[in-house]
């Protein structure tokens, strides 16, 4: 048998195949059933929201800060309650990241406000001494991009059946509706900032990247 | 047919993936020294506005090296070995011929777009697998091409069994096929809403399953691009470049088979801890730990072959490369399952010292082996002596050097940044506040730059050697069976 | 279904393709050294491959069924 298989590269190929593939259908496939279901309180994202983790993901934000809470004191002491798996279930993609070379950001709308991401992002020295994370200013030029939210938004509510617009769960309604509510959301934001140029855009009707990304971070909790 | 002896082999598409490989190893390693030392001076972040930030860098690292670098070293030296443990040359199938070209030229667009979309900003987050979908598209008819090429090729051999590179270099493309497809599932939401990008797409896993299927995919892109083709070179190279047969041929078939079963089930130590299932992470643990008796049997099998004839270290500076490149695989493959014991990872994890042992094995083991086998092509598809052995000599004290200041100050790096986030004083409280931690790693991030540096310095070594090797050395009549001619 | 009966089944899935493979892997081991005693077959030589691949040289087992006789 062994002969035969190392002389028939089709049959091994199926064979290595075999022996590859089943590691991930045995552990992989299963947990699928389970590990979705979010916990009690848990809500999907907003449009505003969305946006601000597309900035996140634009910006590789998860390459040096994880959103992941480890069952540690260490851990639970600085940044909070440790993480559970339904709390994720409406992160696609997850954004747990591998390294911490800038501290957990899982619940960081619990200790930090509007007005300090303001600063901290405009220039992380001045509020943070020592700090080695870069400047992030030209999301106080770019505009955020609501349309690629809202089809973020409306495909996992069609397609993964995302809770959008039920009791209790966040609207998402039409494109018309949902851009009014992330305009109600945004001027939230917009007044608790500091930098009149962020107001004079938002009265023109732009939403800055800035304003979505502090949307986002303040609802990590 | 084998009176022919106009037949040769034909390294047309060995030389241009060879060529891609030192333009990736250049971009993406020169990215690499950019952002580390990004790290300890951040002014250096703002060179090119928006798109030089650390963040925006460390995907295109990543990708680079991985999918520019070493993909393209694979490429090239299976265009190379699988046409001569076969015994077959491409010369004889236009259609492979043409196969192999269309791959090239394909697989560079896709690199470029790629590259460019990165530095847009234009991905998915997850690691190593961060392209748009339809790029993931083009990725996968690069691949299938691939496939064709590797089993047109056997399927007019002349050699009857498959040497046991060739089993790696089958179980690389059948493995990354399947990792790179399922971790890259995902539904573009402009052909679903109608609205947005018509690029941006929305993962199909939630949450902890996201990261399940992702570290899956994660570990074992490391397992089929930085191990399995890696071992298909090694098996045929130094083999080759010493005249020694591979120590016991037995144990090289025992072990692949050991390693395919293995690898796989270890993707959950990287997510010790997390909200994955408890059994997945034991598991993980368990395997990585198991994972050091494949692994070391192939790299103890090359120490092997060597036996009896360490004297050529001396003599050949590629048996040098060769030998060293074992020696770290072994080192980061004790080190890896090292980490994945939960006890070690509680500290490990998220600190200085993954990337630390992820860098072992990719300067030390790949890279060296990468840049080796390149050099022992160098002669026999230019028909010129290799240009100099003393400059080869230096690079490889350079890189060496530049390795050790790398993994030694990331060690220290990564065990101090992980004992200072859970120390507390007397009274339980944390001791430290994060800024600190950051701090105290400054210099070591400076030193792990340096050391990044001169394997980029070597790196440049390398390439002035391959470009003189190509262009200005000294013509050889007859392809050379062993030891590689070099000029002094 | 409910987890708990995934839950065995993965468990079940797991040990006996575990101990499966445990068993070819062990036979593949004594398959190796029984064909290289018994004289079947020689392995070692399959080592050639790499050292002798001019394209000239002659295939240490061809694939015509001609040469077979050869081995």
């Amino acid at each position: 048998m062994f002969h035969w298989l190392e002389r028939n590269p089709f049959f091994f190929a199926v064979g290595v195949f075999l022996v590859v593939a089943y590691a991930g259908v045995v552990t992989i496939l299963p947990d699928f059933m389970e590990s979705a279901r979010p916990v009690t309180g848990t809500k999907p994202y907003t449009v505003l929201e969305l946006a601000g983790r597309q900035i996140y993901i634009k910006d590789s934000c998860n390459a040096c800060h994880s959103q992941l809470v480890r069952p540690f004191k260490s851990e639970t002491d600085r940044y909070g309650k440790y993480s559970l798996s339904g709390e994720y279930a409406y992160d696609r993609p997850f954004l747990w990241g591998s390294r911490r070379a800038g501290p957990d950001l899982m619940r960081v709308g619990n200790y930090r406000t509007t007005d300090w991401h303001e600063y901290h992002m405009l220039d992380p020295k001045s509020v943070v001494p020592g700090s080695i994370m870069p400047a992030y200013k030209h999301m106080f030029q770019n505009v955020a991009d609501i349309d690629t939210a809202y089809a973020e938004a409306y495909t996992v509510k069609t397609v993964f059946s995302v809770p959008y617009d039920q009791p209790d769960m966040p609207t998402l309604g039409t494109y018309d509706e949902a851009k009014k509510q992330v305009m109600a959301e945004a001027s939230a934001i917009v007044a608790d900032m500091k930098s009149p140029e962020i107001k004079e855009a938002f009265q023109r009707g732009e939403i800055k990247e800035i304003v979505a990304l502090i949307a986002y971070l303040n609802r990590l909790k | 047919m084998q009176a022919n002896n106009a037949l040769n082999y034909d390294y047309s598409v060995a030389k241009c993936f060879t060529y891609a490989t030192i333009l990736f190893g250049i971009i993406g390693m020169l990215i690499g020294v950019v952002i580390a030392y990004q790290l300890a001076f951040p002014e250096l972040n703002y060179l090119a506005g928006e798109y030089g930030t650390y963040s925006r860098l460390r995907p295109l690292h990543t990708s680079g090296v991985i999918f520019g670098f070493l993909l393209s070293g694979i490429f090239a030296t299976w265009y190379y070995v699988g046409q001569r443990v076969l015994k077959v040359s491409m010369a004889e199938s236009p259609f492979l011929m043409i196969l192999g070209r269309v791959h090239f030229w394909l697989y560079m667009i896709l690199m470029i777009i790629a590259v460019v979309t990165l530095f847009l900003g234009i991905g998915t987050s997850k690691e190593y697998a961060e392209l748009e979908w339809p790029l993931d598209i083009a990725v996968v008819v690069v691949w299938v091409i691939w496939g064709l090429s590797i089993f047109g090729l056997i399927g007019i051999r002349r050699e009857k069994t498959l040497y046991i590179s060739m089993w790696y270099y089958i179980a690389t493309f059948l493995g990354v096929a399947m990792l790179y497809l399922f971790n890259n599932m995902e539904v573009p939401t402009y052909f679903v809403s109608g609205y947005g990008k018509w690029y941006h797409s929305v993962s199909m896993y939630a949450g902890t399953n996201d990261a399940m299927v992702q570290w899956w995919y994660g570990h074992n892109a490391v397992a089929f691009v930085f191990t399995v083709p890696i071992i298909a070179m090694i098996y045929y190279f130094l083999p080759k470049e010493s005249g020694q047969p591979v120590f016991s041929y037995k144990l090289s078939l025992l072990s692949f088979w050991g390693l395919m079963f293995v690898y796989l089930w270890a993707g959950g130590h990287h997510l010790l801890y997390s909200t994955v299932p408890d059994w997945v992470q034991t598991m993980g643990s368990i395997f990585s730990i198991i994972l050091i008796l494949p692994s070391w049997g192939s790299a103890i099998n090359m120490l092997l072959t060597m036996k009896g004839q360490w004297g050529q270290l001396k003599s050949n500076p590629l048996v040098k490369f060769m030998v060293l490149a074992s020696t770290f695989y072994m080192l980061s493959t004790l080190e890896g399952p090292i980490q994945a014991i939960k006890s070690v990872n509680a500290l490990a994890h998220f600190t200085d010292w993954i990337p630390g042992h992820v860098h072992d094995g990719t300067l030390g083991w790949v890279g060296f082996m990468t840049m080796a086998a390149l050099f022992h092509m160098a002669p026999r598809m230019y028909k010129r002596e290799l240009y100099s052995k003393k400059l080869m000599e230096s690079q490889f004290w350079i890189q060496t050097t530049g390795i050790v200041m790398y993994f030694s100050s990331m060690w220290i790096a990564g065990i101090t940044q992980g004992m200072m986030w859970r120390a507390t004083d007397q009274y339980g409280n944390l001791a430290y506040s994060f800024i600190d931690t950051v701090t105290v790693l400054i210099p070591y991030y400076a030193l792990r730059a340096t050391g990044g540096l001169l394997y980029l310095i070597g790196f440049f070594m390398f390439t002035y050697n391959m470009y003189k090797t190509m262009t200005a050395s000294k013509a050889i009549a007859s392809e050379p069976q062993n030891a590689s001619p070099m000029a002094a | 279904m409910d987890m708990e009966t995934i839950r065995e089944l993965q468990a079940y899935g797991y040990i006996f393709f575990t101990i499966f493979l445990a068993v070819i892997l062990y036979s593949y081991l004594y398959h190796l050294y029984r064909s290289e005693k018994s004289g079947e077959r020689n392995f070692e030589k399959y080592a050639d491959m790499a050292l002798r691949d001019d394209v000239t040289d002659a295939p240490i087992e061809p694939m015509s069924p001609l040469n077979k006789a050869k081995d």
